[in-house]
This record gives C-alpha cells, sequence and structure tokens, in this order.
C-alpha cells in the first residue's frame, strides 16, 4: 500500500501512564455529549422554523409560540455542541497528530468554514431568536432569516464529516487532494444520511419529552403538539435509520472494512439497529395517546442513547483498526529519522566546540561574521555594490561609518542597505579595509 | 514542515490568514469575554447596590449585546485559533499540544463553567430580576462567570508567554538530544514572562471591556425608544469610566513590568515589529503613535469620568478604536518579537526544529516530504526540473511568510536582484539587516534551485 503519513511529533506522548482505551472511552463519552448537542441543534433549528411556517398557515399562535421555545434549546445546543467538540479533537490532535493535521490540510482552506461558516450560523440564528417580536407583523422576512440560518448549519456536517473521513483513512492521504475528493464519496454520502436520519430522530423524541413535561406543567396545548409532532419526527427517520446502520462499517476502504469484521465492532451497529426497533414499536404503540408521560418518554430517550453511543463506539473500532498499522509504519519512520537527526546535531555541537575562535581583527573574518558578505562582495555586485565600487566613489570615512550604522538609500541602486549592528570600532576596521581596496586603474 | 501536505494561500498568505482570526479573537476574548465579564458583573452589582432599575435594566441590554457577540464571533475564533494553526504549522501546534495538552484540558473543563455560566446569567436575568434574592442570584452568577473567564485566561497566557520564552536559565524544558523529548512540564508552565502578560492582559482586558461597554452603552440609550434608557445612561458611562481611571494606569504599569521581561535578542526586534519592515528606521514615529492612541484614550476616559452626558458618542467609538489599535499591535509585536522562531531556540517561523539543521543540511530539506512528488524533490542531471525544484523548496521554507507575488511577496522582494545576488543573500538570511529571518536549510543544490526558483519570479515567460 502506498502510505504517505507525516512523522510524529518527537515528544513524549502525555498520557500519565493511562492505557490508550482510557482515551478512548473518553473519547467516546465527549463525542455522544457533542453529538446529541449537534443533533439537537440540527433539529431544534429546523423545528422552529418548519413550526413557524405552520403557524402562519394556520393562523394558530400556540404553533408559533412552540416554534419560539425551539430557540432556546438551538442557543443550549450550539453554544455546548461547539465547546463539547473541541474535547474529542483535542483527544485525536495529542494521539494522533500526524493523521488529524494531514486530515485538516488536505481540505484547507474549505475547513475553515466550520469557523467562519458557523459564526454566520450563529449570528443568524440569534437574529431569528432575538427579532422574534419585532419582525411580528413582517413573518416572511422573519422566517426567512430563520431558513437561511437553518441552512448555514446544515452545511457544517458537510465538511466536518469531509474531515474526519479522511482522518479515519489515513491510506487516502496519498490519493486525496482536497475536499471534493473525499466529500463526494459513498462513504461521506452515506454516513451524512445515517447523521441527518439520527439527528431529526433525536430530536422527535427530545420533543416527545419535552412536550410531556410541559403538559405536567400545565401547558397542554403547546405540549401536545410537541408531543405529536415529536412521534411524527422520530417514527418518519428511523426506519431508513435502521437500515443504513448496519452498513455503515462497510463504506469504509476495504482493508478497514474487513479488519473491522474479525472485531467485535462488528455486532453493534446491528444491535443499534434492534434498539431502534424496539423503540420504534413502543412510540408506534403510543401513537394514538395524545399525552404521554416524561417516564415512557425517558424510556424512549434512554433506548435512543444507547443506540448513538453504540454507534460511536464502532466509530471508535474503526479508527482502533484503522491506525494500528499506520501507526506502526509512523513510530518506525519517526525513530529513524530522529537517531540519523540527533547524530548529526551531536557531530555539528562537537565540531562547534572544536572550531577555533574567530579573529575579528581580521576584517574579512569581521565583514563575514557580521554578514555584510550576505549583500556585497570585492568586485562583483550582488545585492549591494562591490567594495571596490564603493572604495571608487566614496572615500570620507564618516560617510561609510554611518551608512554602516544607521543604513543608507539611492546611493547606487533602489534596494536599501539597512541598519547593521557594529560597533564603532568595528566599523572602523570595516571602513579601513574597504577603502584599502580602491581599484587603482579606474 | 516538510513532512506535511502542502497548502498554500494564495495573495494574502498563511501569516494573514492567521492575523485575521487571531486579532478577531483577542478583540472579542480580552474586550468581551475576560474584561466584559468582569465589567458585566461588577455593573450589574453596582446599579443593583444603589437601587437603580433604570440602570440594572440597561445593563441587562449591554449583557445581550456582549453574549451575543461572545458566544459566537469570540468562542469560535477561539477554536479557530487552533485549526489555524493547524493549517499554517502542524508541527508547531502538535508539539505545543504534547506539552500543554492537560492545561488545555483543564481550561475546556474551565471553558465548560464559562459557556454554562453565561447562558445562565444571559437567559435566567430576566426571570431573576424582580425580586431583591433574584438580582443577587444573577450577580453572584456575573461573578462565578468572571471568575471562569478570567482563568481561561490564565491558562491560554501560560503556552502563548512559552513560545516566547520556554526556558529558565538553565532548567530546559526538554532535552534536545533525547528522542522521545521528556518534557519537564513545570518549566514549560511557570516560564519568565507567565505572570506579566497575564497581570498585563487582565488589567488591559478590564479597561478595554470597560470602553466597549461605554460605546454600546451609549448606542443603546441613543436608539432606546425608552425614556429610562436615556436617563440611566450617563450614570452608567460615569461608572465605567470610573474603572477605567484605575485600570488604564494598572495596565502601564504591568505592561512595562512585561516588557523588562522579554529576552534581549526579541527587543531588538520591536521597531521593525511595530513599524513594520518599509518604516523600521523610522522608529522615533512610534512615540507620535504612542500619545495618539494613548492620549485620546486617557482624554475621552477623563471626559467620560468628569462630564459623562457631554461625552460625544464619537468621543466613544474613538476610545474604542484606541483600544483596537493598542490590541492589535500588541498581538503583532508579541508575534514579531519571537522570530525568527515559533518557540524560541526550538522551532523557526517556518517549522523546522533547530535541531534538524544539521541533519537536513546534509541531506537535503526535501528528502523526507513525503507529499511531494518524486520529480518534484531531487535537481535531474540536465537541471530540466530545477524551477520545479526550487518551487518545492519555496513550499516548504518560505511560504509561511511569504507570497509569490502577494503580501510580502518573494517577486517583489527579489526584484531588480541578479541570480547571484539572490544566491548570495540565500547564504545568509539572518543576517543583511533581517534578524527575523531562520537560516536557508538543505542542500546547496536545494540553495541553487531556490534561487532559481526566485530568480523566474521576475523573468517574463518562466514556469512559475
Amino acid at each position: 500500500m502506498n502510505w504517505k503519513l507525516p512523522f510524529d511529533i518527537p515528544l513524549i506522548t502525555p498520557t500519565l501512564g493511562l492505557p490508550l482505551e482510557f482515551f478512548s472511552i473518553l473519547g467516546i463519552i465527549v463525542f455522544v455529549v457533542h453529538i446529541c448537542f449537534i443533533y439537537m441543534l440540527i433539529g431544534a433549528s429546523t423545528a422552529s422554523v418548519i413550526y413557524n411556517i405552520v403557524g402562519v398557515f394556520k393562523k394558530d399562535s400556540s404553533y408559533d409560540k412552540f416554534a419560539y421555545r425551539m430557540t432556546n434549546y438551538t442557543t443550549v445546543s450550539e453554544n455546548m455542541g461547539a465547546l463539547w467538540g473541541v474535547a474529542p479533537l483535542l483527544v485525536i490532535s495529542v494521539l494522533f497528530t500526524g493523521f488529524f493535521y494531514t486530515a485538516i490540510l488536505k481540505i484547507s482552506p474549505h475547513i475553515l468554514h466550520i469557523i467562519y461558516g458557523n459564526i454566520i450560523a450563529f449570528l443568524l440564528s440569534y437574529a431569528y431568536k432575538f427579532s422574534w417580536h419585532a419582525l411580528h407583523n413582517h413573518k416572511g422576512f422573519h422566517i426567512a432569516i430563520g431558513l437561511s440560518a437553518v441552512l448555514s448549519f446544515f452545511t457544517l456536517p458537510f465538511v466536518f464529516m469531509s474531515m474526519t473521513n479522511l482522518y479515519m483513512q489515513p491510506e487516502l492521504f496519498a490519493s486525496v487532494n482536497n475536499i471534493w475528493d473525499i466529500m463526494f464519496t459513498p462513504v461521506t454520502g452515506f454516513r451524512l444520511l445515517n447523521f441527518f436520519l439520527t439527528a431529526f430522530m433525536a430530536t422527535g423524541v427530545a420533543m416527545i419529552f419535552i412536550g410531556a413535561r410541559w403538559v405536567k406543567k400545565g401547558d397542554e396545548e403547546i405540549g401536545k403538539i410537541a408531543i405529536s409532532q415529536g412521534k411524527k419526527w422520530f417514527l418518519l427517520a428511523t426506519p431508513l435509520n435502521i437500515v443504513v446502520m448496519p452498513l455503515l462499517p462497510f463504506v469504509f476502504t476495504a482493508r478497514i472494512s474487513e479488519s473491522l469484521m474479525h472485531t467485535g465492532f462488528i455486532y453493534l451497529p446491528f444491535i443499534a439497529s434492534l434498539l431502534l426497533i424496539i423503540t420504534f414499536l413502543f412510540v408506534l404503540n403510543k401513537f394514538k395517546e395524545e399525552i404521554i408521560t416524561p417516564q415512557s418518554a425517558l424510556r424512549a430517550i434512554g433506548l435512543v442513547l444507547v443506540s448513538i453511543f453504540l454507534m460511536a463506539t464502532t466509530r471508535e473500532g474503526v479508527r482502533v483498526v484503522s491506525f494500528a498499522e499506520p501507526l506502526e509504519l509512523q513510530a518506525e519512520a519517526t525513530s529513524k529519522f530522529m537517531t540519523a537527526s540527533i547524530a548529526e546535531y551531536k557531530k555539528y555541537k562537537e565540531e562547534l566546540a572544536n572550531k577555533p575562535a574567530l579573529d575579528l581583527s581580521d576584517p574579512v573574518t569581521l565583514a563575514e561574521s557580521k554578514g555584510c558578505l550576505a549583500c556585497h562582495s570585492l568586485n562583483i555586485k550582488l545585492v549591494g555594490p562591490s567594495y571596490i565600487e564603493v572604495a571608487n566613489k566614496e572615500r570620507n570615512k564618516g560617510v561609510l561609518i554611518h551608512s554602516i550604522q544607521n543604513g543608507s538609500t539611492n546611493k547606487y541602486d533602489v534596494i536599501p542597505m539597512p541598519a547593521q549592528d557594529v560597533s564603532n570600532e568595528e566599523a572602523k576596521i570595516l571602513v579601513d579595509w574597504i577603502l584599502s581596496l580602491e581599484d587603482q586603474n579606474k | 514542515m516538510f513532512d506535511y501536505p502542502i497548502f498554500e494561500m494564495p495573495f494574502i498568505g498563511q501569516r494573514m490568514l492567521m492575523a485575521i482570526n487571531a486579532i478577531i479573537h483577542v478583540f472579542v476574548s480580552h474586550g468581551g469575554a475576560v474584561g466584559g465579564s468582569i465589567v458585566l458583573a461588577a455593573m450589574a452589582w453596582w446599579a443593583n447596590k444603589k437601587n437603580d432599575m433604570q440602570a440594572y435594566n440597561l445593563t441587562y441590554k449591554v449583557v445581550m449585546v456582549f453574549f451575543i457577540i461572545s458566544t459566537s464571533v469570540g468562542a469560535l475564533t477561539g477554536v479557530g485559533m487552533w485549526i489555524h494553526a493547524n493549517i499554517l504549522s502542524p508541527n508547531a501546534i502538535g508539539g505545543l499540544i504534547r506539552v500543554f495538552f492537560w492545561k488545555w484540558f483543564i481550561e475546556w473543563i474551565v471553558f465548560n463553567f464559562e459557556v454554562v455560566l453565561l447562558l445562565l446569567l444571559f437567559m435566567s436575568w430576566k426571570k431573576n430580576q424582580a425580586t431583591a434574592e433574584g438580582r443577587a442570584k444573577t450577580i453572584r452568577i456575573g461573578i462565578y462567570y468572571a471568575i471562569a473567564s478570567w482563568l481561561t485566561m490564565v491558562i491560554i497566557t501560560a503556552i502563548l508567554a512559552f513560545m516566547l520564552t520556554p526556558n529558565f536559565d538553565g532548567q530546559p524544558w526538554v532535552d534536545p538530544e533525547v528522542y522521545p523529548g521528556n518534557v519537564n512540564y513545570n518549566n514549560a508552565l511557570f516560564n519568565p514572562t507567565w505572570w506579566p502578560s497575564l497581570a498585563f492582559r487582565t488589567f488591559t482586558s478590564i479597561s478595554f471591556a470597560a470602553a466597549l461597554a461605554i460605546m454600546w452603552t451609549w448606542i443603546i440609550a441613543t436608539f432606546s425608544k425608552n425614556e429610562e434608557d436615556k436617563e440611566a445612561k450617563a450614570r452608567l458611562v460615569k461608572f465605567l469610566a470610573g474603572i477605567m481611571m484605575i485600570t488604564v494606569p494598572i495596565s502601564a504599569i504591568f505592561g512595562y513590568w512585561y516588557y523588562t521581561e522579554i529576552p534581549a535578542a526579541a527587543l531588538a526586534m520591536i521597531p521593525t515589529a511595530v513599524m513594520t519592515r518599509a518604516f523600521e528606521d523610522r522608529f522615533d514615529l512610534m512615540y507620535l503613535m504612542a500619545i495618539g492612541v494613548g492620549g485620546s484614550i486617557i482624554v475621552t476616559t477623563i471626559i467620560a469620568y468628569f462630564s459623562p452626558k457631554r461625552m460625544p458618542y464619537l468621543a466613544a467609538s474613538l476610545m474604542v478604536m484606541g483600544f483596537l489599535v493598542l490590541w492589535g499591535y500588541e498581538e503583532r509585536v508579541r508575534e514579531f518579537i519571537r522570530k525568527p522562531f515559533l518557540i524560541y531556540n526550538y522551532m523557526y517561523s517556518n517549522g523546522i526544529r533547530t535541531t534538524d539543521v544539521p541533519y537536513l543540511n546534509k541531506v537535503g530539506i526535501l528528502e523526507h516530504a513525503v507529499f511531494l512528488d518524486e520529480d518534484k524533490k531531487r535537481v535531474k542531471e540536465d537541471k530540466s526540473n530545477i524551477l520545479e525544484v526550487g518551487k518545492s523548496v519555496f513550499q516548504i521554507e518560505c511560504r509561511i511568510c511569504h507570497t509569490k507575488n502577494g503580501i510580502n511577496g518573494l517577486k517583489g522582494l527579489t526584484a531588480g536582484w541578479s541570480h547571484d545576488a539572490i544566491r548570495n543573500r540565500l547564504n545568509n538570511l539572518p543576517g543583511g539587516g533581517t534578524p527575523y529571518m531562520p537560516p536557508f536549510v538543505g542542500t546547496e543544490m536545494e540553495k541553487d534551485a531556490l534561487a532559481a526558483y526566485l530568480k523566474s519570479l521576475n523573468t517574463k515567460g518562466a514556469i512559475k
């Protein structure tokens, strides 16, 4: 296989002696929290716009109120989602530095969309939320703001998923050269389908729970809307997801899919699907009921959470089997490079220690040590004029010393001479030497 | 840097790409989050203590502005710093994460408190404002939010200071001759510029935030249809100006302390850092600028304090502008004086570790450039691919600071230079008046190739 991998960072990995499994589990937990907020963000922002529109067409203020309340969930989940997204990346970038950064570089500058696109989406979602009452009589405009916020949020998974799919399949580093090479592949498409389906499914059960709480608190009308809509969201999104999930481990490269088949991870998506089937039947069973207790809603949420957790664990399994070989290759290459580099560095330091001290009263040595010869030579023009040319043109010692110490412009050429860090005594040695070079045959 | 894929930002260059994100982040994080949290908590506390409900309600509107900007622009450009650093110099940020992983992890936990408290502060404000207990609760949340915000600054400042002063004398943070390098985490954390830069940043942030709050109080009150807001405006502005009267002089004192801790070699870069290359010999202009910016901040503060009603809206904006210039410059200078290093004495600006230089000079910088095509790595016998090889060297060693023909473009910098002049200049890049440049790393053949490539930038019809 044509592996193209960067070296590892030659510093000890600060694991505190904890086993890699600890970081795997930590990574799964923080990732699940992150992705749940993101599912909620995608779902809640979409729901808010949809029910805002429904409220306008049905002329029903309950839908409007429900849509407005959903913006609170958007605000919380966008902030917490972004924040909890940092933790998994931090863990990844300390353990698998080379792979993560290579993937980011390969899809640059488009990866920056997750910063700037996100800022725009945040600001639009705030504009939508905070202008709700002010724009009450301009619903068309208001909905347009909300819709653009939702569409901005929808663009982000495309970029982010491209990055993670590349990072998880290091064999593609040699062939993928920009974001489109990885975005328009079955693996990204399939995983995005799963992402959006899970987002709507998870928001559906969350809406049932939220509605159940509202009903309990006495907000019966809005609570009932949330419950009935939540059920519809869940029942519409789940069936396809049940089919998609067990197929996910097979969309990666043949090397990864094959080695995954020899591990227990391969069963997890099937179990996750099974849990969703149970949840589906559970919710379907309560389809006719207008009011659901928070307890039974929590049961559905629990089952969905476990299935999300199992999928996240499968994802970690993909990472583990995929990285085993390249990590080993990388460690080997890094060790070879560093051994050679350190040996050469030691040799260099030794040579430096054994080198005789420079005789700085010799003008040529002095000129070299001060870097003069980077721009000047004795007899040919380099960046600056040759010393013979200078000696022929300017005989005043004071002027020359001033030019060395303070720089000069427009005397020989348009390229200016910058001020140099040379003492008075050193400048005198240099000037005496330069003047002695005057060309007698001019 | 040679072992990662090459991404070249055309025209604006890598540095400007980072700078755009960094400057926005510094303005929002210092003015909006760290300083802002302290100032907002102080405003709420003061208005409540004086039982001034007009001022308390106006404070909520200022909180809303700070909430919107901090959580969107501030938080995301913060993550952006990291992503930009990945793009610019994966080796440098990768190294920093190896050294500071647990500190960053703690920082992330503190961030959680910060974000949750800010959400809580803003979203529960209206519900809490009716009763005295409720307001006391809001103020408590504000104080916790301020503490959490400041703690995030404590940690990130340590990392920034580390990049400038990674070493104590005789107390190295890593032995470069050992692989894998065993980091001394305490020496890395407790580096000499941590405390002074933290003290300086803290008080400047508070005064900057107070200036921002004055500006927003003005804007909100001016455009508000509510008469009460207009009445509360002068009182709040006077209180905020009072904060500035105290914190501006303290910032100056800590700024001087910070200045004294900067290593001599780095101090020598300040004229170029402040005045840019074109004006580096006109350092006298610096004093004029300092008087202009500092003076406008001091004068507007005094007006705001003694005569808040007469302070024009323009003066408030001028004050904020003054701070923006000051912070923009502080960041530019801090980034610049570290040159020619990214991590002082450990890694050059272009991501090459100082200890790798002897080896890379022997085998060539392109030898281990895994992501480059083989025919762009070694000059062929007939030299037919010399320009391609030169371009590869440019992409690896120069592109982090220079573009081809945009900002700091090498086409303009070498215009009119002969091939020999360029070749000779490469022999001594840190000399010749540019001490902020790292040396050329690589074989003589690679140097020839780079010189040929740079010459071709100004040759009509050559492949670029």
